[in-house]
Parts: C-alpha cells; sequence; structure tokens
C-alpha cells in the first residue's frame, strides 16, 4: 500500500477510531504478538456438503472445529416446535404424549375471547364452563331451602352439571401436566388455577368419604365451589395486564408497608402502656374496655383508629376514667391520626398514582420504540431512492468527475435497483441483496478516496480523466473478482472476536461515524457560505435548488439518524476478508485526505479575506 | 497523639467491618423490639423464668448500644452529630433511660411511668438505619416533609379561627353546648372530629336539640371546606410532590449507571491504545516500522473468499450510503468552489494586469512633486 500516512503530525480521533475498530475486529494484538486466532474459514453449510467435507477432512485431521452462533432475532418458540426438534422425539417411532396434549389444549381449550359475544362463548370452551358453572351455583343456592319436590329433578341436573365441570377442570390439568410438567409450575397462573380448584375439591372429597355429620364442611363446601369462579381471572388478557400492573404497583411499595407496620406496632405498644389504667379500671359503663387489654387488642384497635371510625367516641370514653391523663391520650390519639390516616394514607395514594403512571409510560415508550423503528426503515429507503436520484443530479454540476462516476453508478443502479426491488424483509433476498450492492460499494470507495487524495494534492481538474482512467480500469478488475466470488456465501459463520472489546469499540466508533457524518454536514453549510459570499457567476441560481435540497438532506439526516443507529439490528452484513480491511485502511485515509482539504480550504479563504481595496 | 488516631483508625475500620454484617445486628435489633412486646405482655402475669429472660436480654441489649454510642462518638467526635440517624440513636439511647431515672428520681409512684414505659416503643426505630430501602424512602419522602407541615399549619390556623366562632356562638354557659364547645380545646376536639367526618352527626344532634342558630350552615361549611378541600388538597400536594422525588431518584440512579458504565468503556479503550502503542514501540526499537508495515504480514494472510459478518453501524451499508451521499454533496460544494476560484484568480489577473499602468503613473506623479 502506498506510504501516504501522516505518521502522527495530525491527530484526529475519528482516524484513530477508525484504527482501533480495525485493530478490534481483526484482533491484531493478539496477533501481533504472535497467538493467531482462529479464523472462520468455512461455514456450516460446506461441512455438510459432502465434497467439501471431504476435501476438509482430508486436509488436516486434527483441526479444531469450533462454531460460533450468533443469536438470531427470531419470534417466539413454542414449547411444541422445541419438543420437535429433540433428537429424542425425531428419532422414536410415535409421537409422545405430551405433543398432542399440548394440541389438545391449543385447539380445544383455550382459545383468546375476543368479544363478549355468546356464539364465541361457544368456541372457548372453557370459559364457556366457568360462566356456567357460576350460574348453577346461583340457582343451587337459590333453591336450597325450598322443599319443592317438583324441584328435585332440577337439583340432580345442577348437581350432576358441577360435578361434570369439575371433572373437566381436572382434565384440563392432568393434560397441561402431560404436556410439560415443569413450565406448569414456572407459569402463576397456573399454580393459581391449580391451588382454586384443589381448595374446591377438598370438600367434595371429604363430603363423599362420609364425614356428613359436620356441617362445617358443608359451608365450606358450598364456598370453596365458588372460589371456581375465580378462574376466570388467568382467561382473559385485559384481566391479566390489570393484577399485573396492582401486583408491580404493589412491589415498589413494599418499603412504603414496612414502615407503616414499624409505626402500627409502635402505637399498638405503647397504647397497651398508656391506657393501662383505662384498662384496669373498674368501672361498668366503659364500651371500650377491652381494647387496650393487651397486644392483639391494641394492634386492633389502632387498626380502628387509622380508618377514623369512632375515634372520637373511643377518646371520650378514656376520659371517663380520672386516672387516665388527658394531655397524653389526646395527643397520642390525635398524633396517630395525623401520622397514620392522614399522611400515610395520602402517600399510598401517591405512590400508586405515580406507579400506574410509570406503567402506562412504560407501555407508551413501547409504543414509540416501535414507531421510531418504522421511521428508521422509511428512512433507510428514502437513503437508497436519494442516492439514486443524487447520481445524476451531481452529473449537471460536475463533467469530468462524471464519466467516471457513470460508469460505476450504472453498475451502482443495478446494484441500487435489486436493491430496491428486494425491499421485502426477507433475509435470503436481503442476503442476495447485500452481496449484489456489495460489489459496488468498495469500489466506489476505492474510487472516491482516491479522488480526493488526488483532489487534495492538485487543484486542477485536469488530472481527474487520470484518475478516472485509472479508477474504471481498477473497478473493472475488482468487479470481476467481487462477482466470483461474493455470490457463494451465507452468513452462518461470524466473527470470533472477544465479544466485549467489540461491543465498547463498536459504540464509540459508531457515535464517532456519527459525529463524522454530522460535522461534514456543517462543513457543507460552510462551504455554502463562502460561496454564496463570492458568488460572481449567474449560474447561482441553478445552484439554488441544489443547495436547498442540501439543506434538507442535512436536517433529514440530522432527524433521523439518531433512530437509524437505534434500531434493531438484526441485519448482517457479510464482507470479504480482505475487502474489510481494505475499507478500514481506506477509511482512515480518508479522514486524513479530509482533514487536509479541509485545512486547504481554510487557508484559501483567509487568503481571500486578507484582500484590500487599495 | 498518634497511638490514638491509631486506635480511632482501628474503631474505624472496624465499624465498617461490622456495617457489612448488617444481618446480623438486624437480628439482634429484632430481639430486642421483641423484647419490648413481650414487656407488653406483662400485663397477664408470665411465669418467673419469663421475667428473669426480659431483664437479661434488656441489660444485654442496653450495654450493647451504649458501647457502640461510646465508640462511634470517639471515633468522629466532631462528625458524628451531622448524620442523622446517629442523632436518631442518641435520641434512642435518652428514651431508654427515662424509666430508670424517672423511677430514681420521682419514686415508684409517679403517675407518668406507665407513658415512659410506652415511649419504650420507639427502640424500633433502629432497625430504619439498617435497611437501605427505608432509608431512601424517608429521604424521599422528608423531602416532602415542608410541603407537608405548611399544609399542616394551614389546617391550624381554619381550626383556630372556626374554633373560636364556634365557642362564641355554641359555647356560651347558657343554652350553649358546653360539652362539645365550652372551651378552646374542646372545640379544637369537636372540629377535628367534623373534619375527618367521623360522628359528626351526632355532634349536630346535640346542637339541633339546643336550636342554636346557624349551627347547620357552620357545620356544613366547614365540613365542605376541611374535610371537601383541604384534605384532598393534601393528596393532591402529597401526589405531586412525591412524584417529583421519584422522577429525581431515578434519575440520579440511570446518571450514575450511565457514568460507571463510560468510565468502564474509557478504561478499556485506553488499555487496548496503549498495548497497540507499546506494540509499535517495540516493533520500531527492532526494525523502525510503521504500523502499516506491521500489518503487512497479516494482510498477506486475508483471503477474499473468508467471510467476515458484521452487525455494527460502522460497516453497515446505510451508514455507508449515508456516508457517500455526503461526500458526494462535498465534492460537489468543493467543485464549485473551485470553479469560482478560477474566476476569482482570473479577475484579479485581469486587474492585476491593468494595475502597473495606474502604478507607474502615479509614482511618477510622485517624483515629478518631489
Amino acid at each position: 500500500m502506498a506510504t501516504y500516512h501522516p505518521s502522527g503530525h495530525m491527530q484526529l480521533p475519528r482516524a484513530d477510531a477508525i484504527r482501533s475498530r480495525l485493530i478490534d475486529t481483526f484482533s491484531l494484538i493478539e496477533h501481533l504478538q504472535g497467538l493467531s486466532q482462529a479464523v472462520p474459514r468455512h461455514t456450516i453449510r460446506e461441512i455438510l456438503d459432502s465434497s467439501r467435507q471431504k476435501k476438509l477432512m482430508l486436509g488436516d485431521q486434527h483441526q479444531l472445529v469450533r462454531f460460533s452462533i450468533k443469536p438470531r432475532h427470531v419470534e417466539r418458540i413454542t414449547h411444541a416446535q422445541r419438543l420437535m426438534s429433540t433428537l429424542r422425539v425425531r428419532c422414536s417411532e410415535r409421537p409422545p404424549l405430551s405433543l398432542w396434549a399440548g394440541w389438545v389444549l391449543e385447539r380445544i381449550l383455550s382459545c383468546h375471547l375476543f368479544f363478549f359475544n355468546f356464539y364465541f362463548l361457544l368456541e372457548n370452551f372453557i370459559i364457556f364452563l366457568i360462566f356456567l358453572n357460576t350460574v348453577v351455583l346461583m340457582v343451587e343456592i337459590e333453591l336450597l331451602e325450598s322443599a319443592n319436590t317438583q324441584l328435585e329433578p332440577l337439583k340432580l341436573t345442577l348437581e350432576v352439571a358441577a360435578w361434570f365441570i369439575l371433572l373437566i377442570f381436572i382434565l384440563e390439568i392432568l393434560l397441561m401436566w402431560l404436556s410439560s410438567f415443569f413450565l406448569f409450575w414456572k407459569n402463576a397462573w397456573n399454580v393459581f388455577d391449580f391451588v382454586v380448584t384443589v381448595l374446591s375439591l377438598i370438600p367434595e372429597i371429604v363430603v363423599l368419604a362420609g364425614v356428613t355429620s359436620k356441617p362445617v364442611w358443608l359451608q365450606l363446601l358450598r364456598i370453596c365451589r365458588v372460589l371456581r369462579s375465580l378462574k376466570l381471572f388467568a382467561r382473559f388478557h385485559q384481566v391479566r395486564v390489570i393484577i399485573l400492573a396492582l401486583v408491580r404497583a404493589l412491589k415498589s411499595m413494599t418499603f412504603l408497608l414496612m414502615l407503616l407496620l414499624i409505626f402500627f406496632y409502635i402505637f399498638a405498644v405503647a397504647g397497651v402502656y398508656f391506657f393501662e389504667n383505662y384498662t384496669r379500671s373498674t368501672r361498668q359503663d366503659l364500651e371500650y374496655h377491652e381494647f387496650f387489654s393487651d397486644l392483639l387488642n391494641s394492634i386492633v384497635t389502632v387498626f380502628i383508629l387509622f380508618t377514623l371510625d369512632h375515634w372520637y367516641a373511643l377518646l371520650q370514653d378514656t376520659w371517663k376514667v380520672p386516672e387516665v391523663s388527658r394531655t397524653f391520650s389526646s395527643i397520642y390519639v390525635i398524633l396517630w391520626l395525623l401520622l397514620g390516616s392522614i399522611i400515610f394514607r395520602n402517600i399510598i395514594v401517591a405512590m400508586m398514582v405515580t406507579n400506574f403512571q410509570n406503567i402506562r409510560n412504560e407501555l407508551n415508550e413501547e409504543m414509540t420504540h416501535l414507531e421510531v423503528q418504522h421511521k428508521a426503515d422509511i428512512f433507510k429507503r428514502q437513503i437508497i431512492q436519494r442516492r439514486q436520484n443524487l447520481i445524476p443530479e451531481a452529473q449537471r454540476s460536475s463533467i469530468s468527475k462524471l464519466d467516471a462516476r457513470l460508469g460505476v453508478t450504472f453498475h451502482e443502479t443495478d446494484a441500487i435497483q435489486s436493491h430496491e426491488c428486494a425491499a421485502v424483509d426477507k433475509r435470503a433476498e436481503r442476503k442476495r441483496r447485500k452481496d449484489a450492492s456489495q460489489q459496488g460499494r468498495p469500489s466506489d470507495l476505492t474510487e472516491a478516496s482516491q479522488q480526493e487524495s488526488k483532489q487534495s494534492a492538485t487543484r486542477k481538474g485536469s488530472k481527474a480523466s487520470k484518475s478516472r482512467t485509472k479508477s474504471l480500469s481498477k473497478r473493472r478488475k475488482s468487479t470481476s473478482s467481487f462477482s466470483s466470488s461474493s455470490s457463494s456465501f451465507s452468513s452462518c459463520s461470524s466473527v470470533s472476536s472477544s465479544r466485549y472489546c467489540d461491543l465498547i469499540g463498536k459504540q464509540k466508533v459508531s457515535s464517532i461515524f456519527k459525529s463524522m457524518v454530522v460535522a461534514f454536514f456543517v462543513y457543507c453549510k460552510s462551504g455554502f457560505l463562502v460561496l454564496h459570499i463570492f458568488s460572481f457567476s449567474p449560474s447561482r441560481i441553478v445552484f439554488h435548488p441544489c443547495f436547498l435540497r442540501q439543506l434538507d438532506w442535512e436536517t433529514h439526516v440530522h432527524q433521523n439518524l439518531p433512530g437509524l443507529m437505534d434500531m434493531d439490528q438484526d441485519e448482517r452484513v457479510v464482507w470479504p476478508r480482505d475487502s474489510l480491511f481494505r475499507y478500514f485502511e481506506l477509511l482512515e485515509k480518508l479522514q486524513y485526505n479530509l482533514e487536509e482539504r479541509k485545512q486547504l480550504q481554510e487557508f484559501a479563504v483567509r487568503a481571500l479575506m486578507n484582500f484590500e481595496d487599495k | 497523639m498518634a497511638a490514638a488516631l491509631g486506635t480511632r483508625g482501628a474503631t474505624r475500620r472496624w465499624f465498617a467491618a461490622l456495617r457489612g454484617r448488617s444481618q446480623s445486628l438486624a437480628a439482634m435489633a429484632f430481639g430486642f423490639m421483641s423484647r419490648v412486646a413481650l414487656q407488653a405482655e406483662k400485663m397477664n402475669h408470665h411465669p418467673e423464668w419469663f421475667n428473669v429472660y426480659n431483664k437479661v436480654s434488656e441489660l444485654i441489649f442496653v450495654s450493647i448500644y451504649s458501647s457502640e454510642f461510646c465508640m462511634k462518638l470517639y471515633v468522629d467526635p466532631i462528625s458524628y452529630w451531622k448524620d442523622g440517624y446517629n442523632l436518631l440513636d442518641v435520641v434512642i439511647i435518652i428514651i431508654i433511660f427515662i424509666p430508670y431515672s424517672l423511677r430514681k428520681i420521682k419514686g415508684k409512684h409517679y403517675p407518668y411511668l406507665n407513658i415512659a414505659d410506652g415511649v419504650q416503643s420507639l427502640r424500633i426505630l433502629k432497625l430504619i438505619t439498617y435497611s437501605r430501602g427505608i432509608r431512601t424512602l424517608i429521604t424521599a419522602m422528608g423531602q416532602t416533609a415542608y410541603t407537608v407541615a405548611s399544609v399542616l399549619i394551614l389546617f391550624f390556623v381554619l381550626m383556630y379561627i372556626f374554633a373560636i366562632l364556634g365557642f362564641c356562638l355554641f359555647g356560651l354557659p347558657e343554652g350553649g353546648d358546653m360539652n362539645n364547645w365550652g372551651n378552646l380545646a374542646l372545640a379544637f376536639f369537636t372540629l377535628f372530629s367534623l373534619a375527618t367526618v367521623d360522628g359528626w352527626t351526632d355532634l349536630q344532634e346535640q346542637l339541633d336539640a339546643r336550636n342554636l342558630i346557624l349551627s347547620r350552615s357552620f357545620t356544613i361549611i366547614f365540613i365542605l371546606l376541611a374535610s371537601f378541600v383541604f384534605l384532598s388538597m393534601f393528596v393532591g400536594v402529597m401526589i405531586i410532590h412525591t412524584e417529583d422525588s421519584i422522577k429525581k431518584f431515578e434519575r440520579e440512579l440511570m446518571l450514575e449507571r450511565r457514568m460507571n458504565l463510560m468510565e468502564e468503556k474509557q478504561v478499556i479503550l485506553k488499555r487496548q491504545q496503549e498495548e497497540v502503542s507499546k506494540l509499535m514501540q517495540t516493533q520500531k526499537d527492532l526494525d523502525h516500522k510503521s504500523f502499516t508495515e506491521l500489518v503487512e504480514k497479516f494482510k498477506k494472510t486475508l483471503r477474499h473468499t473468508d467471510p467476515m459478518v458484521l452487525d455494527d453501524f460502522g460497516t453497515s451499508l446505510p451508514f455507508i450510503d449515508i456516508y457517500l451521499s455526503t461526500l458526494d454533496n462535498q465534492d460537489a460544494t468543493i467543485h464549485k468552489l473551485q470553479e469560482l476560484y478560477y474566476e476569482i484568480v482570473h479577475v484579479l489577473s485581469l486587474m492585476l494586469e491593468d494595475l502597473p499602468q495606474k502604478k507607474q503613473s502615479k509614482s511618477s506623479e510622485k517624483v515629478d512633486e518631489k
């Protein structure tokens, strides 16, 4: 490579960042220190291909194979899909029972209810059953006391229906266990379901076992049947969201509740001592005599005071006993009212409000995130279109450069058009696009940077023709080499550099890149200003639309670049290794060249400014 | 002097170690607290070993806490008083010693002894120091204390006005309700009962039974003002302040986290740069190579058929698109500038051609003058 290397007399942080990125990507440090990393040379497809595999095996018997897998951004993988890809399932003759259980659950028993419409109820079997259970219970309770013998068959049918529904609930739980036992317990809603069902089962079993003597169990039985309606909570999605929001709000208030409990304790114990005389008094007309007798009663009394119920009556009752000092008792009650029921209750309300607002903001953030992604997507397509349009624009302004560019742009527009047409979000097509446009990119870059360096060195346009021919020949060579090799790749392998340094370097460099792009806009703007001051030629009018669009471009990119950078990067680019190295090198040189051009420009401006009218 | 400083440092370090084992101390505090709870059960005549257990545990805990206080004071006598939680410790120790001192000073049958015993329950506040969550909560709540205090003062002023009004209207000895409005304190209590709308219908009944004028409007106006307006305003003010303090707290947390992350990144980047420069130094000492020559050999091993898959922004296609577009714009600008410069130069050269003639004539004039 040429020796155009400033060797440190111009310190550019951007160039340094690019170099450090280069070092990171190729892990040059370890290489130069003598430890060469394993370089991914083959892809999985090559290994699976039998002919290539033979060649590989013949090469070196003791090669180590290291698979580096990049996590892919895929949709949710269901448990059934995972099960289907395990070796055990694929090699067995019959599909396992858990798959069938999962299918039954999926299709028949647990669809989501979206409209509260009777016809839809039939489709959502379990929800329908829960409602039926509730109705049966209501009717049963009404008929419980009537001794009407004509209603005996009705009672019998109700009983049978209730038992039938219970059996179906138990069956559903058994199916879920069959499908995957361990996952059942991980989901909190399933555990809730299970607990409720078991609770409602116990009294029935007890009754069946014959312990009919105690009426307590019959009452429990009826209560637990009602509990089955609670299963409804797990079914509706909206109810789940509300309950989850409540649980989160409560979680963040744990310390507040702990503090409240501490205060409860303080006032309860103090109350026992303060009203000792009141408890020991032998007067007969005290209504609230037992209220401060021991710790448990005292806690209940403190809670009663917390809810502001009959506190003045209690206070006046304590005043009846002369030994109780009025000041201390009233201080106690008033202090507790102020602290507990007025201040604390309102703090709890405030915390709840804040938490619900936070939850709503988080949900909004997700929405805005999706929106930003969408905008970034649109911006990307606009860039591609702009590239297509801008190139015929540049034709009008500078002809000498354009002949060179035209040759490249033909190739590029082909690439870009294929780039454009394949804007469907399918990965394979995207890869093809990348590979095709890959051919255009580096050659353009090499040509542009070469032009830059040439241009900054000399300020005549005559050499452009020389560079044009050179670049054309180079382009032909490079494109031929690219087309041959880059078409056969798939992005299954990945770089084996340490992810950590990658991430750090990447972020810093990407921020540097962003600042690079931004800085150039400022430069463009200054160029525009200089032109405005020294505009002699009438062709200024022709230039204006160009400049206006330039401003629009600048602000446009300004607004959209952060969104683009924060986009979920699930696109990956396949670079041939030496092209990537060359890309980094050229980018670094480009920075130096641009810096020099800027300095020359400033020099010219200063020289022009020094003109005086003499 | 040096020995004193040394012991101070030693105690300081010992305290730091103790703080780390906060769970054991929390267990101790819990034991302390439960002892006070059990004390409340003293009414019911527990067996003798229970009382012995109570006394022994109280002795142990009191001795531990007072020795902790003394040592902390010894370590940092001046800045000890600046920390709020240390002040809380001091207050609790004072509270612990009140019953003993009262018993000693005033004798065993002082009627307010049970008050002193009741105040012992405040010992549990020592638990707060050991829990970081409660501490942050109290800090957050403390910022709302000013607003709360001002609202309460306003409330008190309102009650004062209405108490005096009520006393004059309803508390006069003849035909008035002496039970509830007889003196200022009673009037305050009545008004507080109205404000918390608890049992106010009974109070109103008594006023109605004596046929006092304006009693109903008085009561209703006061209930509207105090209960509906003031207490709701209280809620609103607390909501706003809680939101503010929570937001500030979260922002500080995020800032702290980001600062830490940035520092870590800087450290790693610096380390990498140092390594590279070190490498280059060693190589330079050997063969006077530059960076490009260093990697020349590495470059030769790069094959075109090796794929590298990258997904960072700097090597992605959108970035290249944007960058090249901006470079194109720049080139266009520079090209136009160049053309303009050529024009300038051309015009200037034309001017220069005209100038020498004028200059010659001018200089000749000057010579003529001279």
